[in-house]
């Protein structure tokens, strides 16, 4: 009995993982691109999106035929519970990057600002969002609790820049009124990525669930280092 | 409050009364069974008492001596072990066999039914009817005349409806799923028979045989008319010869002969060395049969 | 285009006058593992058997339609059933081995079937024995009876006494169902090894393995076998209700 499920939840922790590298890789691009305004690498992250939804069809069938051929119980439940929720999260990731993509493609503009760019700390939302990405991956490669536990304050981080978007947009939009658009526009990148933080410690909750039973959704969760606001 | 007392008193005097019966009754099944025992043990004893005397190594290995007055009874041991094999080389392939038949290969019906009440009808013929027709068969019609053939055959006529219904009931005892098993292997209905279910059934069976042979060890009436002969100058040679027998040289030295006195310690000495006979043969299935059941153990 | 070892067509039996099994057309593939469920006296059992013929020993029975395996009609007149009982053993519900040794258990099917080199036998029975992964628990002690093995280790002999004829497909009749968690995890296990070299037919009321085991499923019920397909089909999104009915426990 136990030869039979435990190869089919190897397969499913390796699709997880193909899905999770394949997401990363489009937020990545998706951010990327909106830097530079690079067309064509956002063209990229849209066709690819169609992969992201198909292994995600794959991925829920999966985990239905596992539940309805081996009735796995105790921790492999959780597992295949937790990879569910994972995968529907991961999804969302994608169609963020997604979206984030085709901002870049409709934006008209050459370029955007890059002082604003700096002020409004784009590249470092990106980069905290991935590497929150990147950490709740660790934090279920090696069943720990620290890593997935550490995701929920970095939320706070980005949560914070965009909170602070909408004031310094306003600032700047202040003096440039001629361009209005492509900057309005790109709240949507902000919030997409905020959106994406909350999706990413959807992630981590799970991943507590599956190693402690700990269901940790709504309610507060701090870590000592970045105390919330 | 006196209702209580009332239900309590009448559930008291009920109890009573019922272990009151209950001592009454098994106080007379232990003494009925004392009985039995009593009385087997009188029977014992009383030959035991009577014949010890007489039993020695001459007694046993001699012949007898001056008209039965003295001497042994050796040439009826002799005689009666010859039947006993005799009868037990007729009815074992025959009884084994028809058991085989009617177990394994019969198609359960009426046919089979008919057969086991005619078989069992067999059993309660009396034995003295068994002489008659071997007399007339054998010693007379096949004109085996008085002999050890004809003794052993109408012996073993007698031994075949024990051994089938022996053979049966060892038959019938193993569970259909080891046939099952058998043939699935691609076996042939005879080759279970004799790998599996013959070698596992045979314990039972020679237990069967051997009970049954130690039974028609003592029989007297159908070796009367068939073969036993009062006295014999010298052993048997052939199976054509008569011989004698110690069922019937009791019979004879109780109630004929010259000296009365001198014979009757002889007659129950006699009857002794039969008794002791079937103990041993009983005692010898007993064995065999556990020998057999630790061979074959199922769980 | 996978090759159909065992094929029947519009199957009807008869126990009597009692219609036991009504026109069951199924298709098996050969080096695949196909499982009958349902619930008691559904007729999953006596469909089985009427693959190595074993119901042809119980008396008063009829069967019409066809069953062929390899291609052939085993009902055929002119059929040797002993061979056709080589090619297609059967594993029992409950363990039945002989009364004789480990050894000798293995080994009757090919003696009964001629053969008489000994060292092919020895080297047969530690073959089968190993495959039915009972070797390293009896070697040492192949002369013993088998009655002294625990009923887990019965079971597994008496699939090494089936495989040691080499047949083509194996029969399984609830093979676990008297025996503990451990010992089934151990035959379940087997079945897995096993269906690499042979096509195997079980008959299970336990639908959970049923699920583990088997690649196709088919479910039985008043003699009529209601759907047959996938399993996993069957155990996410079955096509009959019945089928979901059953399956759910909410009947059988």
């Amino acid at each position: 009995m136990v030869k039979f499920i435990e190869s089919e939840l190897v397969l499913l922790r390796k699709e997880i993982d193909e899905m999770w590298t394949l997401v990363y890789s489009q937020l990545d691009r998706a951010g990327e691109a909106v830097l530079t305004l690079d067309k064509e690498l956002a063209r990229q992250v849209v066709v690819r999106e169609k992969r992201v939804n198909a292994f995600e069809l794959k991925i829920d069938s999966d985990v239905e035929d596992i539940i309805a051929l081996y009735n796995p119980v105790a921790i492999d439940l959780r597992f295949v519970l937790a990879m569910l929720k994972i995968n529907t999260n991961l999804e969302r990731l994608g169609d963020f990057a997604e979206s984030i993509a085709r901002f870049v493609i409709n934006c008209q503009e050459p370029a955007l600002d890059a002082d604003l760019l700096k002020k409004l700390r784009l590249e470092e939302m990106h980069a905290e969002a991935l590497s929150m990405l990147e950490l709740t991956k660790r934090a279920l490669a090696e069943e720990s609790l620290d890593l997935a536990t550490s995701v929920f304050a970095k939320d706070n981080l980005l949560d914070e820049i965009n909170g602070n978007v909408s004031k310094v947009l306003a600032e700047y939009l202040k003096d440039h009124t001629d361009n209005l658009l492509p900057y309005l526009n790109l709240l949507t990148v902000f919030r997409k990525l905020e959106r994406s933080g909350d999706h990413i410690t959807n992630i981590a909750e799970e991943i507590v669930f599956y190693i402690d039973a700990k269901v940790l959704k709504h309610s507060g969760k701090v870590d000592e280092h970045y105390p919330e606001k | 409050m006196t209702e209580m007392n009332k239900s309590a008193q009448i559930t008291s005097s009920a109890s009573n009364r019922k272990r009151t019966s209950q001592y009454v009754a098994f106080g007379l099944f232990r003494l009925l069974s004392l009985c039995v025992v009593l009385i087997l043990f009188a029977i014992l004893g009383f030959i035991i008492y009577k014949g010890v005397g007489v039993i020695n190594w001459e007694f046993i290995s001699s012949a007898p001596r001056e008209g039965m007055t003295a001497g042994g009874i050796w040439p009826a041991i002799v005689g009666t072990f010859y039947l006993m094999v005799g009868s037990a080389l007729f009815a074992f392939p025959i009884g084994v066999m028809s058991g085989i038949y009617m177990n394994e290969y019969a198609p359960k019906g009426k046919l089979v039914r008919f057969i086991r009440v005619m078989t069992n009808n067999l059993s309660g013929i009396p034995s003295i009817v068994f002489g008659l027709f071997g007399m007339a068969l054998f010693v007379n019609y096949l004109g085996f005349g008085d002999s050890i053939l004809a003794g052993s055959l109408t012996l073993g006529l007698l031994c075949v409806p024990i051994v089938i219904r022996t053979t049966e009931e060892a038959l019938k005892a193993i569970p259909d799923t080891l046939r099952e098993g058998s043939r699935a292997l691609g076996a042939t209905k005879l080759q279970t028979i004799w790998h599996v279910i013959l070698p596992m059934a045979m314990p039972n069976v020679i237990t069967g045989l051997i009970l049954a042979l130690g039974r028609v060890s003592g029989e007297t009436a159908p070796i009367l008319f068939t073969c036993a002969a009062y006295f014999l100058p010298q052993l048997p040679q052939s199976v054509l010869d008569q011989c004698m027998a110690l069922p019937y040289h009791l019979y004879v030295i109780s109630t004929s002969g010259t000296d009365m006195e001198a014979q009757l310690p002889i007659a129950y000495g006699t009857a002794l060395v039969l008794i002791l006979i079937v103990l041993a043969v009983n005692l010898l299935a007993n064995a065999l049969r556990k020998y057999f059941e630790k061979k074959v153990k199922m769980h | 285009m996978t090759n159909s070892k065992i094929t029947t067509r519009d199957v009807n039996f008869w126990y009597g006058s009692f219609h036991a099994l009504k026109n069951i057309s199924l298709s098996i593939d050969e080096k695949s593992v196909v499982a009958f469920i349902g619930p008691s006296g559904c007729g999953k059992s006596t469909f089985l058997r009427l693959l190595n013929r074993m119901n042809d020993l119980i008396p008063d029975t009829r069967l019409s339609g066809e069953v062929l395996i390899d291609n052939q009609n085993i009902y055929e007149k002119g059929i040797e059933v002993d061979e056709l009982r080589k090619k297609v053993g059967m594993v029992f519900q409950r363990p039945n081995p002989f009364p004789k040794s480990i050894f000798e258990n293995v080994a009757y099917g090919l003696r009964v079937n001629g053969v008489k080199d000994e060292s092919f036998i020895r080297q047969r029975v530690e073959e089968t024995l190993k495959g039915a992964a009972l070797w390293d628990e009896v070697k040492d002690k192949l002369k013993q009876s088998a009655y002294a093995l625990s009923g887990g280790q019965q079971q597994r002999l008496c699939m090494a006494r089936a495989m040691a004829i080499s047949p083509s497909v194996l029969l399984m009749d609830e093979p676990a169902s008297a025996l503990d968690p451990i010992s089934t995890a151990k035959v379940e296990e087997l079945i897995h090894e096993l269906k690499k070299e042979y096509t195997i037919v079980i008959v299970t009321h336990n639908m959970q393995q049923a699920a583990r085991v088997s690649d196709k499923t088919a479910f039985f019920y008043l003699g009529e076998m209601v759907e047959f397909g996938e399993t996993k089909k069957i155990f996410t999104n079955p096509l009959k209700e019945q089928t979901q009915n059953y399956i759910t426990g909410r009947f059988g």
